[in-house]
Formats: structure tokens, sequence, C-alpha cells
């Protein structure tokens, strides 16, 4: 046996607490390791070459990767194999930089630990097997969930690019929250006619189907070949899709959530959702005393929501402006923490606020109190270190978005994380921020977290892009670690066809021997830990595998 | 390694399902969170792969400590293989028990977004069998 063996330093990330040149040297001493070797990064294209040099010229029939986690470059690596005329299968990943060097400080421990790993990884290799890949079909058709800005642009980009594309909206129309917003920021266009564009444009194209008042009712199979139900209003439907968008928005903050901001109680206390779409007809007296509350359901660790919902900010500046637009004499003070104006023009347009007259007073609010003539704020100015009372006409809560009110339901449906806010969770936060960790399901706009519309828009536009280049191969490699038996060593107790869920384990009676379904089989290797005479194995989980991994760990160097 | 320092380090094997606890500690990596270099951890398809073998032997060679961990009960990718793990490993502990040395195994449950409490589960776990080991050693 011929093992190579590459050590990243992964820049600076895995060298700076683990001494990779001691354990490229100590791995060189092993009677099976033909090439050992570090190198800054594997993953970059000379990297690439080194192994595939290295497998050329030194006839590899084991390839160590010791880097990133398994799942990150996993189909770049195997496909390095591939070109190699190697089989991708006897490519081992092992983890020193998520599970060692990230996680400890100490150098010494953690060239010690890295040791260990690659040891069990080198051990555990032996008993790796050429696999047979399965190419299985892809069709090429999309699910998009949410018919919003950014879902309408993934619908949009995925259908010009020649994909079947399926529109699921739980509401009666589409749109979303932006068709409620009288002007979007910058240009001030009606979200009405943003979305109406959009919807015409998706309606005329022939490759588009809508389901409005839809909800999708299961949801499963595997990447190319999605099983869905949808309940529509005309019945049950089925289809089955390559992958799916997700772009189920968001919830608005609902500030009574905060009893002591008396919000609902009072008709003078509004969000700015309400102010928008009521702005013609809020009764004012002629010099209104308007007060703008930031970070209403953001930054607030009591509520735990310490995030930053990232729109509200210019929302409470727009009110604050078509304040000062409308009346003249107004006195309007926004009560902030910060001020951040994120997008493009934002920095510009605070400061425009500012000299439109709007005061702005750094400070906590504590309380919102109606009286009979007014409403009356107490809150410290944090900048003064001192507490104010005073008395407004109207309270405008910008409020903050928090996450859908379906997520928990499609996370379940689509077996996808929630992060700690309970949007849904990215695969990897900067690497593959549209990417979900269930291949071929991508999520869009604000379902992961606070964004404005551009930012939606283009989160669809981008997750569309991404879905487009898994479906457009047509063709995907699906892992072969199904469960076979040895009829030799196979007893006949049926004690696996018991624990085995999936049915794939059928019982021969003329043999008396059991034998494995391939099609049906889901790769849990529940049968493999229940065998009595070790007769069933997992491909790629096989027992060896796993005993030698832990004597990579446990036997004494 | 020579048994006095083991004994102050303890050494830990976990088994974590691939869809969930093994993605937890990718992530708790990623976040540049720390925990012992004690634990390491093996990937497994399901938690209901861990055959009671691999865990009797990373005992028997010389672990201080094994944890299984998989999906939240209901939350199993297979359906229902974590319901097998815990029967499994609940006719396992009480097999340890005779010997006593029950709490050198321990089962826990994180999904895939929570690297705060696989953080959190395997340094109490390793804590406390640190613990053991010291009033062992004493005695």
């Amino acid at each position: 046996m011929k093992t190579g063996i590459f050590i990243c330093h992964c820049g600076h990330n895995i060298k700076h607490t683990v001494d990779v040149k001691k354990l490229s040297e100590y791995f060189k001493t092993f009677p099976n390791v033909t090439v050992s070797q570090d190198y800054v990064f594997v993953c970059s294209e000379p990297g690439q070459d080194m192994i595939k040099d290295a497998i050329e010229k030194e006839g590899l029939d084991r390839v160590i990767i010791a880097s990133c986690t398994p799942s990150l470059h996993g189909p770049m690596f195997k496909d390095v194999l591939r070109k190699s005329n190697l089989n991708p299968f006897l490519l081992r990943r092992v983890s020193i930089r998520e599970h060692c060097a990230w996680v400890g400080n100490d150098v010494e421990a953690n060239t010690e630990k890295a040791k260990r790993l690659i040891l069990a990884g080198l051990y555990s290799s032996a008993h790796h097997v050429p696999l047979e890949e399965k190419i299985v079909d892809v069709k090429k058709s999309a699910l998009v969930v949410g018919g919003g800005v950014s879902g309408l642009s993934a619908a949009i980009f995925l259908s010009k690019m020649g994909m079947q594309v399926h529109l699921v909206e739980k509401k009666s129309e589409l749109g979303g929250h932006v068709r409620t917003l009288k002007g979007v920021w910058p240009a001030g266009r009606d979200g009405k006619s943003i979305v109406e564009d959009m919807v015409r444009e998706l309606e005329g194209r022939e490759n588009v189907e809508i389901f409005t008042s839809t909800t999708i009712t299961n949801f499963e199979g595997f990447f190319g070949n999605y099983e869905v139900t949808l309940n529509t209003p005309q019945g049950e439907k089925k289809l089955t899709v390559g992958g799916a968008v997700l772009a189920i928005g968001f919830s608005p903050f609902d500030p009574s959530i905060k009893p002591e901001l008396h919000y609902g109680k009072d008709e003078r206390i509004i969000t700015t959702l309400e102010f928008e779409n009521n702005s013609n007809t809020l009764q004012l007296p002629e010099k209104p005393r308007v007060a703008i509350l930031h970070c209403v359901g953001s930054r607030d660790e009591q509520i735990g929501k310490v995030y930053c919902s990232r729109v509200c900010c210019v929302n409470a500046l727009r009110v604050g402006n078509a304040l000062k637009d409308n009346y003249k004499d107004s006195y309007v003070e926004s009560f902030y923490m910060d001020v951040r104006a994120h997008p493009k023009g934002g920095e510009e347009f605070f400061e425009d606020t500012q000299e439109k007259g709007v005061l702005f007073t750094r400070a906590n609010v504590g309380e919102i109190v109606p009286t009979p003539t007014g409403v009356i704020i107490r809150g410290e100015d944090t900048l003064f270190g001192e507490t104010f009372e005073r008395e407004f006409d109207l309270v405008v809560l910008s409020i903050g978005m928090s996450s859908p009110e379906d997520c928990k339901l499609i996370a379940n449906t689509f077996k996808i994380a929630l992060d700690k806010d309970n949007f849904f969770m990215e695969a990897h936060i900067k690497l593959r921020p549209f990417d979900t960790a269930v291949k071929g399901i991508f999520i869009a706009g604000t379902c992961s977290g606070p964004k404005d519309v551009e930012e939606s828009i283009n989160h669809g536009r981008a997750s569309a892009v991404k879905l487009f280049g898994l479906l457009n191969l047509g063709y995907t490699y699906v892992d072969p670690f199904i469960s076979y038996v040895d009829p030799k060593r196979c007893s006949g107790c049926r004690m696996c066809e018991h624990a085995c869920f999936s049915n794939a384990i059928k019982y021969d009676e003329e043999k008396r021997v059991v034998h494995v379904e391939e099609a049906a089989c889901m790769g849990c290797g529940l049968c493999n830990a229940t065998c009595p005479s070790s007769a069933i194995s997992l491909r790629g989980y096989i027992d060896p595998m796993i005993d030698d991994e832990i004597s990579g760990f446990t036997e004494a160097i | 390694m020579a048994e006095d320092e083991k004994d102050k380090n303890p050494e830990i094997v976990g088994f974590c399902c691939s869809y969930c606890t093994f993605k937890a500690s990718e992530m708790a990596g990623s976040l540049r969170m720390k925990y012992p270099e004690g634990i390491k951890v093996i990937e497994v398809p399901c938690s209901s792969r861990v055959d009671p073998a691999f865990i009797i032997k990373a005992i028997v060679e010389g672990a201080d400590g094994v944890f299984v961990s998989g999906c939240h009960p209901g939350d199993c990718h297979f359906i229902k293989g974590n319901f097998y793990t815990r029967r499994k490993i609940a006719a396992l502990k009480e097999m340890f028990d005779a010997f006593s040395m029950k709490d050198k195994l321990r089962l826990f449950w994180v999904s895939a977004s929570e690297a705060r409490r696989f953080i959190d589960k395997v340094t109490t776990f390793y804590n406390d069998i640190k613990e053991k080991n010291n009033e062992r050693e004493k005695a």
C-alpha cells in the first residue's frame, strides 16, 4: 500500500497552532507512507497539481488530506482523484482545522492531537476500497418557496436560464412585504409597482407555474429528484423538482412583546410600517411633536434579539424626513443607540435628515406612557447620563425584523438548520452564504437574516444562479454508502430485518440469509451495528475502519 | 503515555452523527470556540451506526470516556435511528454499571446549529471525567 499524506497550512489558520513541519516529518517514517508533504494551500491549483503529480509519479493508492473539515472542498478533492484515475473513495479527509487548530491554543497539544487525528485517518484508510459511484439524472426544475421580491427574482432568473419553475406562495397574492411599502428607499418607487413588474415578467413566461394560497405539506427524496407535496386550493398536488430556493421572508417584530412600550393600547403609538401605510389619515396638530424610537426589536438582549435588523435605521430616517416635509414646524426627535444607515447613500441621507431639523438624542428609552394630553417618554440620555421625560403627540416605533413565523415548520420540512435567532442557517457564513447543509436547497432573502430590498433581490438572484449551476449539469453523483451482506457469515437471525426502517433488508426463505435492496437502503448503518455475526456491513463505514480509527486515537505512541 | 500524565488530561472519544453533531462540531471550530485537546470525534453516518463494540473497544484500549451524540429525538435523518441508539446506550450503560464505569459513557443530542451546546456538553463531560480520575487517584 502506498499512502500519500498532504498536510495543509491553510495560510496561517492551521500553521499557527499546529507544527505542520513536524507532522509531515513524523509521518515520513511510516512504512506504508510514500509521500508526506505539507503545503500552504492544498486546495489551491498548485496544491491540487502536487497531489496529481504525486499520484502519477509514486503510484499512490491512498490519499490522505489533512486540512479543513471534510464537507468543505470534498467534491473538489474527489475530482482531483478522478482526474488522476484513482477511485475517489480512496481519499481520506482529516479535519485538523475545525477540529484541532481552531479549537485549541496550545501548539504542542494541538500538534499531538493533529498527529492522532492523522494517524487514525491513516489506519482507517487502509480499509478504504474503491467504490462505484452511482450517477443519477437531475430533474431540471426548481421549487421556489415564497413570492416576495427575493423569491420572485430567483424564479425569474431560473426561468430565464431555462429551468422549469414552480413558485409557491402561502398568501393569495404575490409580492410579500414589499407590496405594502409606499416608497422603496432610495429611489422612492412604489413597492407595489416593483413587485407587479416582476410578477408580470414571471407570468408571461411559459416555464413558470405559480401556486398561490398554497402550502407545502411534504418534501422528501434526494438532490436531483425531490418529491414535493403541495396543498393547493384545488387539492393536493405532487411535483418532482431538482432543487429548491427558500425565500419565505421575515415577520415584522411585534412590539406588544415589550409591555413597557404600550403598543397596541393607544393609537398614538404606531410602528414605521403603520406610519407608512396610514400617513395620510394620521390626525396630527399643526405643530406636531413626534418621537421616533430606533432599535425596537433589535439589539435587545432582554427579548433575546441581539442582532441588528439593518433596515430600520433608514426606515426611521424616512419617517423623520416625511414628517419634516409635511409639517414644517414639527418637532421630531429620534431616540437612537447608533445610527446604522447601511446601504449606499445611507450616511448622506442621515446627514440630510439632521439638516432638515430632526433631533437625534442618544438614549435608552425606559417606558412610554400614554396620557390624555400626550404620550410621555421616559428614558436616559446616554451622552449626558441624565434621565428625561418628554411629552409627544405621536410615537413611531422603528421595528426590526424577526424570523419568519413558519421558520420551524419549513426548516423541519426541508431538514435544514436554524441559527440562534431562528433564521435559516447558511452552510458557511462567508464561503457559502446561499447554501444550506442540504444539497440543492438554497436560501434567499430575509429568511436567512435581515436584508433590505436591494440585498434581497440580489440574494434571490445569487441563489438562483447557484441552483442553476447544480441542476444544469444534468446528473449528480450519489454516495454509494449502502449496506451489503456477506452470505457466508449470515446466520439468518433476521435481527437486521426488524431493525431496518426503510425495509431494505429482505429475507430469502430458500437460502436462509438476508440481502439488501440497494435502491431502498438509506445508509444509516443500523443493521451493521445490530448484526451479531458481523455479516452485514455499511460501505464506507465498515467495522474495521472505525475500529482502526479508534486505535489511532488510543494506542500508545 | 505515562500513567500519571494521563490522569491529568483525560482522553475522550466521541461518535458524532454526520447530520447533526459533526456539523455542530464543525461550526464550533469555525466560530473558534475552545474545548480541550483530549476530545476527539469520529464521524458516523447516524448515531445508530455506533456498535457497542466500538465503545467497549475504546474504553478497553484506554479512553477515559466515550460519548455518542446524535440528533434530537424525532429529528433523525433516518427517521428513528436515534431511538435505537437511545435504547442501545441505555442497555450498555446498565452493563457498564456492573463494572462501576457508568460515568465513562454518555449520550446526548446536539443539532447541527447548536455549536454552543456541543461545547457545553463535551466540556462538562471532560471535566466530570477529570474530577472522577482525580478522586480515584487520591483514593
